[in-house]
């Protein structure tokens, strides 16, 4: 009894301490939790533009004027044609000219007559996104000019148009409105693991290195209790902490999904109460799991900034590990879902796909965490007195 | 009361000076800092241990708080054993020991609370005892302000509240003095010695330093470390006969480095 006294002593004063560390703790929220929201705005701005310029039906041309048929063709498509600025290509390049260009060349005319095949430039910039993107476009648009001529040719010499096509493709997506949206709302999982990563690394600093830096760990070892109790509440606060950032960071993107711009995007990213509870059920384990990790990191470490350095590792681990199934192009292997950062990544992308999730998904992740924290905490524990005294 | 009989410590220190990459590193040297030390400081008395730099003072008084464990050697808090019932011998002895960090977000009262908390008092106790002891070291206004921007003597204050939060019967101070102003250490004294009076609970007071005045002005007794051994101890008299000189420095210069000045 007398020793869980302890453990709520330490855990309160803990709590206390890092509340009132406010100007980290409001970096901490503005960086993390804000995050997510505002990419998710980005990303349906992008979106949107997209679809804008999508509807706008607008094609950039150069030398146009030599091509009569085929404004003819662009006009009764419902296109509204617009001339190219002269320095097109270094307006590309700088990526302050949107779409792609269409150079028509001098002959033009003549040569669609002689049946030359002339030669119909697409000029974008695969550094420039947006004009990459409307290009697909503009090819799709000129070639079916030129199967409007090569129908006309054929009519004219009695050909039946379907010898043009002797198979008729038609493309069917299988993938549901959601599994779609996740090709953008992908990295959102990353981006809630990280936020929990830095919401719990400096309470879980200044509760080891800290501690030894301003020298309150020896003093503290000097009280009767047991380390175990000590570092027991220790941990509890930091993972309360990292817990608390999770669940402000879950629950940031239900406001979030309010401002998408795009309707498109706000039909396809379904993010509801459901998800972000499913959400906390993976992140839960993981801030507990990750507060220790870093605790043990740090309890080696003589001074806050030498923990900070050491820390980097586990960050960056958790920030590469996820990338094994980017790499990977297969399914997921079942071993995946053992990995740290990279199951929760896996676990959370399944729940914004729709994907049901099941216990032996959520199991080995589940024990990975409790394992981790357990070593962890004891490894804290037992470092705890020889880290006082150096 | 604390006993301590022949403790001994010895630490595998990094060999310095790395001589080239080629060499291995050579054999960890090893450091005795302590080597035998005994002494008995009873009740109602304040203990100097005074010593040289790196005599192994702080190490004796780290052994004693179970933050290490001795090679050789015993030591009892009023007859418990620290070896084998470190935290009762802990619940009874209050250490200032030379690392007094304070938690710089939380106030006076807090951290000497957290403290009381610590050692199983009511919150309401604790809150009463922070504030006698405020009010004995003169710092009650400091008390609910954070210790943040706390000059060296108001930390040290804090500090020694703090390590006396649970009224224990046994007291050891690791270099109280350092970095203390006069007027500040004309004040620690003065409470040490109520502590020890009867009225003041007639503690136990165990007390390390190197600075002989104090020591002088003090102590009823006398330990004096060299070389992680305990080479002399008595009342200041005594040691003044048993080197046959007047002033204390000179008795302890001859008392603590007597290998040196003989050689």
């Amino acid at each position: 009894m007398k020793r869980w006294l302890a453990v709520v002593t330490v855990f309160r004063k803990e709590i206390v301490d890092a509340l009132r560390d406010r100007r980290t703790l409001l970096t901490v929220l503005i960086s993390s939790v804000l995050m997510g929201p505002m990419v998710l705005l980005a990303i349906s701005a992008l979106v949107a533009s997209l679809e804008s310029s999508a509807e706008l039906r607008e094609v950039v041309v150069a030398g146009l004027d030599d091509a009569p048929t085929l404004r003819n063709y662009l006009e009764r498509q419902t296109y509204t044609v617009r001339k190219a600025p002269d320095d097109f290509e270094q307006r590309l390049r700088k990526a302050t000219l949107a779409d792609a260009v269409v150079v028509v060349p001098k002959d033009f005319e003549a040569s669609l007559q002689r049946g030359d095949g002339p030669i119909v430039e697409i000029v974008a910039d695969s550094a420039n996104q947006r004009s990459q993107a409307s290009s697909g476009r503009i090819a799709r648009l000129l070639a079916g000019f030129g199967r409007e001529r090569a129908t006309l040719n054929l009519a004219m010499r009695g050909v039946s148009p379907d010898v043009l096509e002797p198979v008729q493709v038609e493309e069917r997506d299988l993938a549901s409105t959601q599994t779609r949206a996740t090709q953008i709302t992908g990295m959102l999982p990353f981006f809630v693991l990280m936020a929990v990563l830095t919401g719990a690394l400096n309470a879980a600093l200044d509760t080891t290195a800290g501690e030894r830096e301003r020298g309150s760990l020896e003093p503290l070892l000097m009280n009767p209790n047991e380390r175990w109790a000590l570092v027991l509440g220790k941990w509890g606060a930091v993972a309360c902490v990292g817990m608390l950032i999770a669940v402000l960071s879950c629950f940031s993107f239900l406001p979030g999904q309010w401002l998408l711009r795009s309707d498109t995007l706000a039909a396809m990213f379904q993010y509801g109460l459901r998800e972000a509870l499913l959400f906390l059920v993976v992140l839960l384990p993981f801030a507990a799991a990750a507060s220790a990790l870093l605790m043990a990191v740090a309890i080696r470490c003589k001074t806050f900034k030498e923990a900070q350095a050491s820390a980097t590792v586990v960050m960056l681990a958790a920030s590469l590990l996820p990338l094994i199934n980017v790499f990977s192009l297969g399914q997921d292997a079942p071993w995946y879902f053992w990995v740290p950062a990279l199951a929760q990544n896996l676990l959370m992308t399944r729940v914004l796909k729709g994907e049901a999730i099941g216990m032996e998904q959520v199991g080995p992740q589940l024990i990975g965490c409790v394992a981790i924290a357990a070593i962890a905490v004891w490894f804290v524990a037992r470092t705890l007195r020889s880290a006082a005294i150096k | 009361m604390i006993r301590i009989e022949h403790l001994a410590k010895a630490f595998a220190a990094p060999a310095g000076g790395r001589k080239g990459l080629r060499s291995a590193s050579p054999a960890a040297r090893i450091v005795q800092a302590v080597s035998d030390v005994t002494f008995t400081a009873p009740d109602g008395h304040i203990t100097g241990l005074l010593g040289p730099n790196g005599a192994g003072k702080t190490t004796t008084l780290r052994m004693l708080a179970g933050l290490i464990v001795p090679d050789a050697g015993t030591m009892a808090v009023d007859g418990i054993d620290v070896g084998t019932r470190t935290r009762e011998a802990l619940a009874r002895m209050g250490v200032l020991s030379d690392a007094r960090g304070l938690y710089p977000r939380l106030t006076a009262r807090e951290n000497i609370v957290y403290y009381g908390r610590l050692h199983g008092m009511a919150s309401d106790a604790a809150n009463a005892r922070a504030e006698s002891l405020a009010a004995m070291f003169e710092m009650s206004a400091l008390l609910d302000r954070r210790t943040d921007g706390f000059s060296q003597g108001e930390r040290m204050k804090t500090a020694l509240a703090r390590a006396l939060v649970h009224d224990p019967a046994n007291i050891i101070l690791d270099e109280p003095t350092n970095g203390l102003d006069v007027l500040a250490t004309r004040a620690l004294r003065d409470s040490l010695r109520w502590l020890r009076s009867p009225a003041g609970g007639a503690k136990c007071i165990v007390f390390s330093t190197h600075i002989m005045q104090e020591v002088e002005r003090l102590c009823d007794s006398v330990v004096v470390v060299s070389h992680g051994r305990t080479v002399a101890s008595g009342s200041v008299s005594d040691l003044l006969a048993q080197t046959n000189e007047r002033d204390f420095e000179e008795a302890f210069v001859k008392l603590a480095f007597a290998a040196e000045t003989s050689a």
